[in-house]
């Protein structure tokens, strides 16, 4: 493995804590969390349930904010973004993929693609090309104008990750993208990421709790209550 | 208020879940209904009573009387009421209804001289003849000029007769005309009304005097003067503005319309809560769909904005359609409310259509502000934790 620097650090975090309310108590999923993720790393965070691996997802995604500590992606401190600075930044710089796929139910699968397009200026030629592009990618370009709900969970996961990628982030993060899925389709998901980080560089980070899935990841940390162990930040697993 | 490329995501929103769009832009629809219906007779009231700065016609009444079939007054008035200073000319005017109260078909005979001062010759410059002609009822003394609402509601033709109160007349000429009065009326020859409607002891018999001033500046003390020349006569008269003299004379109409207002503002509020509701509904339902297009980027602003879209949509569709259908009722009725011999007209209007249009458009968007902000605001990773 290549040693790497602060510099080089796509994402860095600097005792990273997270916590809030749920009626009388405080919960604290993350606690003073370092890490460093370099660019064009395929990074697999395992961990048992409640320790903190979707939050720490979440917050790298821009879609929750620390309660303490620096998180800085691509050199920009996120944690200070104002909310909507911090969705410009999201369409710009991550893709993600959810367990559930959350796929738009009235939109066809090329729609679903289309929404990320939608927010930027480009012509309807450009973005009819790039919709394609991502559908060939991911194998599902001959469903295209299939419903959610007539596509198998496989496929629908092929169609949200087309959705992650058709803006070409910086970031590909995934919440256990084989979580709902058959050992098959998983593995095949699985591959398809492989691909992504491999052939177009993507930096990924992955949620898993499947042991097999985390194998296709270049390193693993844990997590276990907020806090990452046996794999020090930045440190092949 | 949205990106042109972002129309087509609300469309297929609302296009998609079509039988809860359908459903309320029925709602909106059959309230919006009601809306023109009401605000259509508050728009006649108001054409009818309400005085302009250019109103120069005055109504010389029996006093104490406000219905055709007891205001009685000599014909030979109209020499001194056109000595009065200031007074261009006098028509007397006998009128007979078929049904003295409130009616939406009533048939109203306005019997005037056929001459050309101080009778049709007076008032007929407002007219315009969609059919036949006035010289058409020098020829016959038993012809009729009908108004273009009423011809329309009894869908009469010249040449037709017909008969109310007793009397036949025929149709020589079908009128268009700027005065709401004339539109929903007979003239015919006062002799010939007289005679026909006094079973030959009517002559020299009026209902009103219809007079016109040459300043409206001088109406009330034109009006005043008049009054004060039959003051100890036999039969002393009431002399009023034309537009004040509709509202007395209808004052059932007037009030029973101007509480109509209620139920049209009533079914504005129904539509606001429609459309609310289904809006809110529809907001809970996507919950999570509007946390993963704020995952993606989509501002809370936008999201906002694309649902306030989707509720001034289903307003544009339900009130299009409402305001439609009431309208179209409306022209095909050509309804005319009737009380004492005065008209209120209904009418359809492209101002109306507008209205309704900007209005339905406008409580789309009201109802929309809250659930759409709420939407916006909504934390997104509280929305994936809580679904």
């Amino acid at each position: 493995m290549t040693p790497r620097t602060v510099e080089d650090a796509l994402i860095r975090c600097e005792r990273v804590t997270k916590s809030y309310r749920k009626g009388e108590n405080t919960i604290t999923p993350l606690e003073e969390l370092d890490l460093e993720v370099p660019r064009g790393d395929f990074l697999a965070l395992m961990g048992p349930s409640g320790s903190g691996k979707t939050t720490l997802l979440n917050l790298i995604a821009g879609i929750d904010r620390p309660s303490g500590g620096r998180l800085f992606v691509g050199g920009t401190d996120i944690a200070t973004l104002s909310r909507g600075r911090l969705a410009d930044w999201r369409s710009e710089h991550v893709g993600y993929v959810f367990q559930l796929y959350n796929l738009v139910p009235v939109l066809t699968a090329y729609e679903n693609v289309e929404l990320p397009l939608l927010l930027r200026t480009m012509t309807g030629d450009e973005r009819h090309r790039r919709v394609r592009t991502a559908l060939e990618l991911v194998g599902i370009a001959d469903r295209h104008d299939h419903f959610p709900r007539q596509l198998s969970g496989g496929q629908e996961q092929r169609v949200a990750i087309a959705r992650a990628i058709v803006a070409d982030p910086t970031i590909l993060v995934a919440d256990e993208p084989t979580g709902d899925l058959d050992r098959e389709s998983a593995a095949a998901i699985m591959d398809l990421l492989c691909r992504l980080n491999a052939e177009l560089g993507k930096t990924l980070i992955v949620v898993t709790h499947d042991a097999s899935c985390a194998q296709h990841a270049k390193r693993t940390l844990t997590l276990e209550k907020g806090r990452l162990i046996g794999s020090p930040a930045g440190v092949q697993a | 208020m949205i990106p042109p490329r972002l129309v087509p995501l609300v469309l297929k929103q609302l296009v998609r879940h079509r039988v809860r769009t359908g459903l309320t832009a029925a709602g909106v629809a059959v309230a919006m209904f009601l809306f023109v219906g009401v605000e259509t007779l508050q728009q006649g009231v108001r054409r009818a009573t309400g005085a302009a700065a250019d109103d120069t016609t005055l109504i010389v009444y029996r006093e104490n009387r406000f219905c055709p079939a007891t205001s009685r007054l000599p014909q030979d008035y109209v020499r001194r009421i056109e000595a009065v200073p200031g007074v261009v000319s006098a028509v007397p005017v006998k009128i007979v209804v078929n049904n003295c109260r409130a009616s939406l078909d009533v048939i109203t005979y306005r019997g005037i001289p056929a001459t050309d001062s101080g009778g049709v010759g007076s008032i007929a410059g407002k007219w315009e003849f969609l059919a036949g002609s006035l010289e058409a009822t020098a020829s016959r003394s038993d012809a009729a000029i009908v108004g273009e609402t009423l011809a329309s509601r009894r869908k009469f033709k010249v040449g037709d007769s017909f008969d109310a109160s007793g009397i036949t007349v025929v149709v020589a000429g079908i009128i268009r005309s700027s005065e709401p009065q004339d539109q929903n009326v007979a003239y015919v020859h006062l002799e010939f009304l007289q005679r026909a409607a006094g079973k030959g002891g009517g002559l020299g018999v009026v209902t009103q005097f219809t007079v016109r001033v040459a300043d409206p500046a001088r109406q009330k003390e034109i009006a005043s003067a008049i009054d004060d020349l039959f003051r100890t006569e036999a039969d002393p008269t009431t002399t009023r503005p034309e537009k004040a003299f509709v509202a007395q004379a209808g004052a059932d109409i007037v009030a029973i319309v101007g509480f109509t207002q209620w139920i049209g503002w009533g079914s504005l509020a129904a539509v606001l809560g429609l459309v609310a509701n289904s809006i809110v509904l529809s907001v809970q339902d996507r919950v999570r769909e509007h946390a993963v297009l704020q995952t993606l980027g989509f501002r809370s602003g936008l999201i906002a904005r694309l649902i306030i879209s989707e509720g001034m949509l289903v307003g544009i569709l339900g009130g299009a359609v409402g305001t439609g259908i009431a309208l179209a009722v409306i022209r095909s009725g050509s309804f005319s409310l009737s009380q004492e011999g005065m008209s209120v007209p209904i009418e359809a209007s492209w101002s109306m259509l507008l209205l309704g249009l900007g209005l339905s458009t406008g409580v789309g968007l009201l109802a929309g502000l809250v659930p759409g902000w709420r939407a916006g605001r909504t934390e997104i990773a509280s929305c994936f934790r809580a679904v």
